[in-house]
């Protein structure tokens, strides 16, 4: 029972009272919100914040240092830096999310099934699986880019799926535990067909894990995309998309003007970093044994 | 009493121990039937088999040996999903009812489910119903929007209990359905079974450890020892005339709340083998006290003491198989 | 002076919710209970009355968010409650022992069971490592494990539930206790092997002059292997005295309830309205804890209920207990 009653207390007051409970549980996982909705309201709301076009470029202001005019500075196409970095969250979002989205859909039936059935099917599944999490992602992610050609989409398909393995083993491990618990078997009892089982009975319990995994497996599309951007592959310049301008500004770092790389950097690892605390701090909240009571 | 619901042959379930080749011998050849508007009480200690038949009779696991006949219908071998439609007439009700409950449902949807799977009815008649089945099971239709998290062990059991009796069934297979309750919440429920086996003309299997609350349920009690039936008798019959020695002991050990109660301390030696390693001959010998030499050869034979009085003992026919009082 | 005093002993749940609401649940609310050596002591009560919390408190077992709040618990004549850490350690495991259910977890499954014996012996006794195996012999022969031997070098997994038992017992005896603590020892074990593990229990409770505590929902274990009962309901001793006393004269209608909801007692198709729910630790109310639950309950109930003394050592906290007339035996309401 909770201890406020609903009824004599105001909405507001309730909410800052649970984001205060939340937060005291766990630092970690408001921190990581803290910086993911920073990056988010970026994204949504970049005109707000940019301070030139994107891309727009300034033939006459090539590779310019931060100054005033240019926070940021300029790179080597005479593009203001900041509000390209500004931009880039939109694709760190735009890549992520429908990433993850189609890992989680392709890789939590597959668990599912695979967990519950067990059997050959169970093996073959999971050997498929396995060969392609031994694949460096990276090698796999570049040769199935490259030959399908380059595009946005193409990263997205190919990052979801070679990341959905990760999503069926976290379900099937769950799974291989639920399925001789009593409920399972009460649900057997009553007459459950095995379709009702596995996705009203098994999934609402085994999808904690895989849910609080999708903020780390965001922070790795990010990663990835980046990545390809850097070596040349997915999304090219012009596009103010980070990992592109990393790749760009690399060649600028040996001769001084660090700030075309640098900032990137920066954005991207922060974006990451807080992704990955929001994904381990979300842990403590759904795990009681792991809170720090006090 | 109406005719015979549940029937077994010689049943017979093994269970392989990892792959070491060994196996647990949980039941070890168990004729049991039941009719309609009959509770049968099974009553034994671990090792006995007693909640592996509760299982294996529902299909719930499948047998090694023997038969199982429901309504008539042999359901031995039957395909899963001919055996699934079968389960609108019989169902079970878990020991533990916190964890016979999907966390995750709403009780109401936990105790529509039978009907929404079996039935083919609207959804406001299901809706209907399920307040009709809490309000059968003292549960308070409030409950039902809830999860099972919100609700206290004795509403959790009601609930369970609920959704056992939604289908109307003919066989309902209660496995120790208040061992993990308080004292004071066991009686409501015990209550509460004993209108409904009244009501629904089903028959209950009903198992349990505690002599106690078998004597209260059933109609018949069968004492069950390492996955065979060593005595079977009508209530009353078996705290007044216990026939096998095994039976006599477990008496003896139940202690009453009544401290000037005498206590016929019959304590066994030693420990229940395992179901692993089955003595030899009379799976009872190694414990008896009064084993004779031949127990440890001859596996004695269910016979009738008298009418609906079975007991497997070699000894039944020149009286000593009744320990003596004074035996410790 | 008695080996146990437990004086107006609280001990609370504090902590904070996910709404950030600070949340007290008071789980003792002042215990009172003495023990001396060669008695042995029932607690008896259903989930939540706070039976081992109690053995908890006493030995100073708690954990956060369960706090002791006021109180306080003489053993042997030094106040436990006040005592720095590394005392209190020597006296848990040597002078208060404690036993309890499931004992295979509370065995190291990863050290043979004469090991263990042997180490709990020299953390507190010290000595020589024979003279410790030698006395673990003796406990292990005590408790009537066959072959001790032969079983000093058996692994926990290698035992049943009855044995493993028996060795906790041992490991409880070891440094000759002066008070045995027993919380459920027998839930969970075979009826048959209950009844030896509980004669084992007296009998040595008798052979070595310990006091000793058992905890347990199990009345007819009270009934057959207690001297006293105390029993329990929301933290507070409701009714407490000899087991005859208690037993055959209940005062407290909750005692009444609990004795009438046992198998023997209970006549079905009677509709007696027993039961209801568990108090609410967050939410007590003032006056009788029981008094939402009690079929005799009355406005009088809101003020705290006075421990009545039902004859000398048998008393019940009721507003509606008398006192026994000793010599008219006049029925009490």
């Amino acid at each position: 029972m909770p201890a406020v009653s609903p009824t004599n207390v105001r909405f507001s007051t309730r909410i800052s009272n649970r984001l205060r409970g939340v937060s005291r549980l766990s630092p970690t996982a408001t921190a990581g919100v803290v910086i993911i909705l920073m990056f988010g309201i970026l994204a949504i709301f970049s005109g707000l914040f940019m301070t030139h076009d994107p891309v727009s470029a300034y033939p006459d202001r090539i590779l310019q240092s931060p100054s005033a005019e240019h926070w940021f500075g300029t790179d080597s196409n005479g593009m203001d830096v900041f509000s390209r970095v500004i931009y880039g969250a939109k694709f760190g979002f735009g890549i992520a999310i429908p990433a993850v989205t189609i890992s989680v859909l392709i890789g939590v039936p597959v668990g599912l099934i695979a967990g519950y059935r067990g059997g050959i099917l169970d093996e073959v599944l999971m050997r498929i699986f396995d060969g392609l999490r031994v694949f460096p992602s990276i090698i796999l992610a570049l040769a199935v880019v490259a030959a399908t050609g380059q595009s946005l989409i193409n990263v997205v398909l190919v990052l979801g799926f070679l990341d959905s393995p990760v999503f069926a083993r976290l379900v099937r491990a769950e799974v291989l535990t639920l399925r001789s618990s009593i409920f399972v078997e009460s649900a057997v009892a009553a007459g459950n067909p095995t379709w009702r089982i596995l996705f009203l009975h098994l999934l609402p319990n085994s999808i904690q894990g895989a849910m609080a995994q999708t903020a780390v497996r965001a922070a790795w599309a990010v990663r990835i995309s980046a990545t390809l951007a850097f070596l040349g592959v997915g999304i090219q310049a012009p596009t103010p998309e980070w990992g592109a301008m990393i790749r760009q500004g690399a060649e600028f770092m040996v001769t001084g003007q660090w700030w075309v790389a640098i900032f990137p950097g920066i954005a991207l690892i922060f974006l990451v970093f807080g992704l990955n605390l929001f994904g381990d701090g979300i842990q403590d909240i759904l795990d009681p044994r792991r809170r720090v009571s006090k | 009493m109406g005719d015979i619901i549940l029937q077994t042959t010689n049943l017979v379930k093994r269970f392989p121990v990892g792959r070491s080749g060994t196996f647990v011998n949980a039941v070890n050849g168990v004729n049991l039937s039941i009719r309609r508007g009959e509770v049968l009480g099974m009553v034994g200690e671990s090792g006995s088999g007693k909640s592996t038949i509760g299982r294996t009779v529902l299909r719930l696991t499948n047998p090694t040996e023997g038969q199982v006949f429901f309504n008539g219908q042999d359901i031995t071998n039957m395909p899963n999903k001919y055996v699934r439609p079968l389960r609108k007439d019989m169902q079970m009700v878990f020991q533990d009812p916190w964890s016979a409950l999907n966390p995750r449902m709403k009780v109401g949807d936990l105790i529509a489910e039978p009907l929404r799977i079996h039935l083919d009815i609207s959804r406001s008649e299901c809706q209907d119903r399920t307040e009709m089945l809490a309000q059968r099971v003292r549960l308070s239709t409030d409950f039902l929007n809830r999860t099972p998290s919100a609700l206290s062990g004795g509403q959790l059991q009601r609930v369970c209990i609920a959704r056992a009796i939604a289908t109307n069934p003919k066989l309902i297979v209660l496995d120790e359905p208040t061992s993990s309750l308080d004292l004071s919440v066991r009686a409501g429920i015990l209550e509460l079974l004993q209108e409904l086996r009244v009501e629904t003309e089903a028959g209950f299997l009903f198992i349990s450890h505690d002599l106690g609350t078998i004597k209260l349920i059933s109609d018949r009690i069968a004492v069950l020892y390492l996955g065979h039936i060593v005595e079977e008798v009508p209530k009353d019959k078996l705290f007044s005339d216990p026939s096998h020695p095994y039976s006599q002991s477990l008496l003896s050990a139940h202690l009453p709340s009544d401290p000037n109660a005498r206590l016929r301390r019959l304590t066994l030696q030693g420990e229940i083998p395992s179901p692993i390693n089955l003595p030899s001959g009379c799976s009872f010998h190694t414990r008896c006290p009064v084993a004779l030499p031949a127990c440890k050869s001859t596996s004695p034979k269910a016979e009738e003491i008298s009418l609906n009085h079975l007991a497997s003992c070699l000894r039944l026919h020149d009286g000593s198989n009744i320990i003596p009082r004074d035996q410790k | 002076m008695s080996l146990l005093s437990v004086s107006e002993l609280q001990t609370h749940f504090i902590f904070h919710d996910i709404d950030n609401q600070l949340r007290e649940a008071c789980a003792l609310n002042k215990v009172n209970l003495t023990l001396n050596r060669g008695e042995v002591l029932g607690i008896v009560g259903e989930t939540g009355a706070g039976k081992s919390l109690t053995a908890q408190s006493i030995c100073g077992l708690l954990r956060p968010p369960a706090r002791i709040v006021g109180g306080s618990v003489k053993f042997d004549g030094r106040e436990l409650l006040s005592l720095p850490d590394d005392e209190l350690n020597a006296i848990r495991g040597a002078d208060i022992a404690m036993v309890v259910q499931n004992p295979r977890s509370s065995l190291d499954p990863l050290t043979r069971i004469g090991e263990q014996l042997v180490r709990i012996h020299q953390t507190h006794t010290g000595g020589s490592l024979e003279i410790s195996r030698q006395k673990a012999m003796e406990m292990m022969q005590a408790v009537g494990i066959p072959d001790p031997q032969g079983r000093f070098t058996a692994w926990p997994h290698e035992l049943s539930g009855g044995m493993a038992q028996r060795v906790l017992i041992a490991m409880a005896l070891m440094n000759s206790p002066k008070l045995l603590i027993a919380d459920e020892p027998t839930t969970g074990l075979d009826v048959t092997v209950q009844a030896q593990i509980l004669d084992l229990l007296r009998g040595l409770v008798s052979r070595f002059d310990m006091a000793s505590m058992i905890i347990t929902h199990d009345l007819g274990i009270v009934a057959h292997y207690c001297d006293e009962v105390a029993v329990m309901f929301a933290g507070e001793i409701i009714e407490q005295g000899k087991v005859r006393d208690v037993f055959l004269k209940p005062a407290h209608p909750y005692t009444q309830q609990l004795l009438a909801a046992t198998p023997e007692q209970l006549h079905l198709g009677t509709k007696n309205q027993l039961g209801g729910q568990p108090p609410d630790l967050f939410n007590l109310p003032t006056g009788c804890l029981s008094q939402d639950r009690c079929p005799l309950a009355t406005n009088t109930c809101q003020k705290k209920p006075p421990m009545v003394k039902i004859t000398s050592g048998h008393n019940a906290r009721c507003h509606f207990a008398k006192p026994l007339k000793t010599s008219r035996g006049k029925k009490n309401g």
